[in-house]
């Protein structure tokens, strides 16, 4: 999909690789966990990576990071080999963010943010002008100048993250790569710190590599989506594309749920029959949502929402009900399943 | 990383300056500070017998104290920023149980296989020989250790097992061992700073810098490591390398003081968890120099208090660091946000 664009540019990719083979080698043989694994990492883009838990993400991440090598295959960073290169080389390339916990609660935020300079200052560790001056750039492009004398036991998570991925920024590389930065984050500050990251893929053209499962967040500030399933090719491409084209369902193993295309949100497949719901779509749609919930109620042949006041009409062969609000047609069609239940075992 | 703080450094300094010079003073016979400060001009001391004391007793032992101080503190901050532990100490790679097996070894093992290794009076060189021995011993082993397994926190255990099991084989040779031998030894693992004198004290302090200098190298991997070690190597630091600097760093420091002076206690834990307090950072910059200067103190402070002045016997220096580093650090451990400063 992507690079088959005819107005695409034919850049280099910030990172390249073919046909990878991920896995481990012990006693007992080789344990594959993904083969076949090709993909162009672009600069300025914003790439999100999505798959399920043990399906080689992070393992993918170790072998771009030349912690891992792959069990086949190469990953370029520009048109270098990742395993030819010094690990100091590869640090001004490649920076991080983890998912581990920093131990160090007494650092500053400045202090962190400087450790970004490891890879390019001398033996000592001593920041030259032009350390300081990149250093402060940083933290005034993620907004953060005011925070440099705090402790790092003392931010809120979200200015964590934020610190982090300026420390990140500090290695000057051309690629960040970030193992999902939203976990644990509230939904304002999920936004704040992808639309961040967009940012800095745009202003700083930056080549970002982001690991998610946060599909929603993905959806809305993503320039391009790599699904990976376990054992099978990476599936890449802009999000809306593969919503459309269907491929983001693959994120979904089994039958039980769904991407709502619409929305972009996963849900609970559809009953296999919705009564028939007619009225403005935005009240039909929440109708909807309660019947996918609990599948087993009572199913009137038709349902009339009004508002204005609102109002419910439940339309049975034998019956009419009007209710008020939805917990009112909940209780009321659980109570007549109830009762039809009652009267065929009877 | 923010400012140096050079004026703390001063402070320090100047206070370890003062400490010597009252080190030097006090003892079985007290010597003014002010005859003192007159010899270092030249001037000779009023009593003959003042020279040979401080200078064949007080003065290389004052220097050894010096040395163990800055080795036990270096070697302590390593441990505890490469572990990202704030218990781990120079010992906890078993490197000081290495060197009592081996004086155990030496002072007792001869009852217990009925060799005769030693005369009764036994020998300092001997003793200092076998400690080495049982040092470089564990050293070797851990680095077969630390070549197998690549996971810091196995090599702790690993470290901490060693230990276990010489301080085992210890209490076997001393069960069998006769009174006499087992006092030796116990006299020995009590620490002292004593025993060096100049011709010793050559070969202690060139054993030292030799340690110092792969601390030299590895100031900035110690920083890029208190983001943890995935983080480290993600900034281009070699971790094996730093891995291998710090076996080596703190097996020859640790080494070479247990070897000369016993297994001397908690200095090693307790000081760097001071600097880190007093100079409220954890860079490592600053953090190299103010425990070194901090251990000096400490344990120049300990020598004076062991010396008991007024009277004629001095106390076993490890009763008096234990007495000072045991309350500092339950003191450490019961404050509130201990973890999120370390």
């Amino acid at each position: 999909m992507d690079g088959e664009n005819k107005w695409h540019k034919a850049e280099t990719p910030a990172i390249h690789a073919a046909g990878l083979d991920l896995g481990y080698r012990s006693a007992q043989g080789l344990n594959l966990l993904a083969s076949g694994i090709s993909f162009d990492l672009q600069q300025g883009e914003l790439t999100c990576l999505m798959g399920p838990n043990g399906v080689g993400k992070s393992t993918l991440l170790k072998a771009i990071m030349d912690q891992h090598p792959p069990i086949k295959g190469a990953v370029f960073l520009g048109k270098e080999n990742v395993r030819q290169i010094s690990d100091k080389e590869r640090a001004k390339k490649v920076a991080v963010v983890l998912t581990e916990k920093i131990p160090s609660g007494a650092m500053t935020v400045l202090e962190l943010v400087a450790l970004g300079r490891v890879p390019h200052t001398g033996w000592w560790g001593r920041l030259s002008p032009h350390d300081q001056s990149v250093v402060n750039k940083v933290m005034d492009m993620t907004n953060i100048r005011d925070l440099a004398g705090k402790k790092l036991a003392a931010l809120s998570d979200g200015q964590r993250q934020t610190a982090l991925i300026a420390r990140a920024l500090a290695q000057d590389s051309p690629i960040l790569i970030l193992d999902e930065p939203t976990a644990h984050l509230d939904l304002t500050n999920r936004f704040e710190i992808m639309y961040l990251l967009r940012d800095l893929a745009k202003k700083a053209a930056k080549a970002i590599l982001v690991v998610t499962h946060d599909l929603e967040v993905a959806m809305e500030t993503a320039d391009k989506l790599w699904i990976m399933e376990a054992h099978k090719p990476l599936l890449t491409g802009s999000p809306e594309d593969l919503m459309i084209q269907g491929g983001i369902q693959n994120l979904l193993p089994g039958n039980k749920w769904q991407i709502d295309a619409a929305s972009g949100k996963i849900r609970l497949k559809d009953p296999a029959r919705l009564p028939q719901i007619d009225g403005p779509a935005h009240l039909s749609h929440w109708i909807r949502n309660a019947f996918r919930k609990n599948r087993e109620l009572a199913q009137p042949e038709r349902i009339v929402v009004s508002e204005q006041p609102f109002s419910i009409l439940l339309d049975f062969a034998d019956q009419k009900e009007e209710v008020n609000s939805i917990a009112e047609m909940i209780g009321f069609l659980r109570l007549r399943a109830k009762k039809n239940n009652s009267n065929t075992s009877r | 990383m923010n400012k140096l703080k050079p004026y703390k450094l001063l402070i320090c300094l100047i206070l370890c300056l003062l400490l010597w010079l009252v080190n030097l003073s006090l003892g079985s016979v007290s010597i003014p500070v002010e005859h003192l400060l007159q010899r270092l001009l030249g001037i000779p001391f009023p009593r003959s017998s003042w020279e040979i004391i401080v200078m064949e007793y007080r003065l290389p032992k004052s220097i050894t104290a010096i040395l163990a101080g800055i080795a036990l503190t270096i070697s302590g901050l390593q441990m505890q920023t490469f572990f990202r532990n704030p218990l781990a100490g120079p010992y906890v790679l078993g490197i000081s149980s290495g060197a009592g097996l081996g004086v155990a070894l030496l002072s007792m093992a001869g009852t217990a296989f009925g060799w005769q290794f030693m005369q009764a009076s036994g020998s300092y060189w001997s003793a200092i020989a076998a400690a080495s021995l049982g040092s470089i011993g564990v050293l070797v082993l851990m680095g077969l250790a630390a070549w197998k397994v690549r996971d810091s926190m196995t090599l702790l255990i690993v470290g901490l097992m060693f230990g276990s099991a010489a301080s085992s084989l210890i209490t076997l040779l001393a069960y069998f061992s006769a009174a006499e031998e087992l006092k030796m030894f116990t006299i020995w693992s009590m620490g002292n700073l004593g025993s060096t004198g100049w011709e010793k004290l050559g070969l202690l302090s060139g054993a030292v810098l030799l340690g110092l200098l792969p601390v030299l190298t590895s100031v900035k991997a110690y920083n890029a490591m208190l983001l943890g070690e995935n983080y480290a190597v993600s900034m281009g630091i070699n971790f094996q390398r730093l891995r291998w600097s710090m076996i080596l760093s703190t097996g020859i420091l640790t080494g070479s003081i247990t070897a000369f002076c016993g297994p001397i206690a908690f200095i090693g834990i307790a000081v760097p968890h001071l600097a880190r307090l007093l100079f409220k950072t954890n860079n490592h910059t600053q953090l190299f120099p103010a425990a070194a200067l901090l251990g000096i103190l400490v344990l120049l402070a300990c020598d004076s208090i062991s010396q008991l002045p007024g009277m004629a016997t001095s106390l076993p220096i490890n009763a008096v660091t234990t007495a000072f580093g045991a309350p500092l650090i339950i003191w450490l451990i019961m404050r509130r946000n201990f973890s999120e400063e370390f």
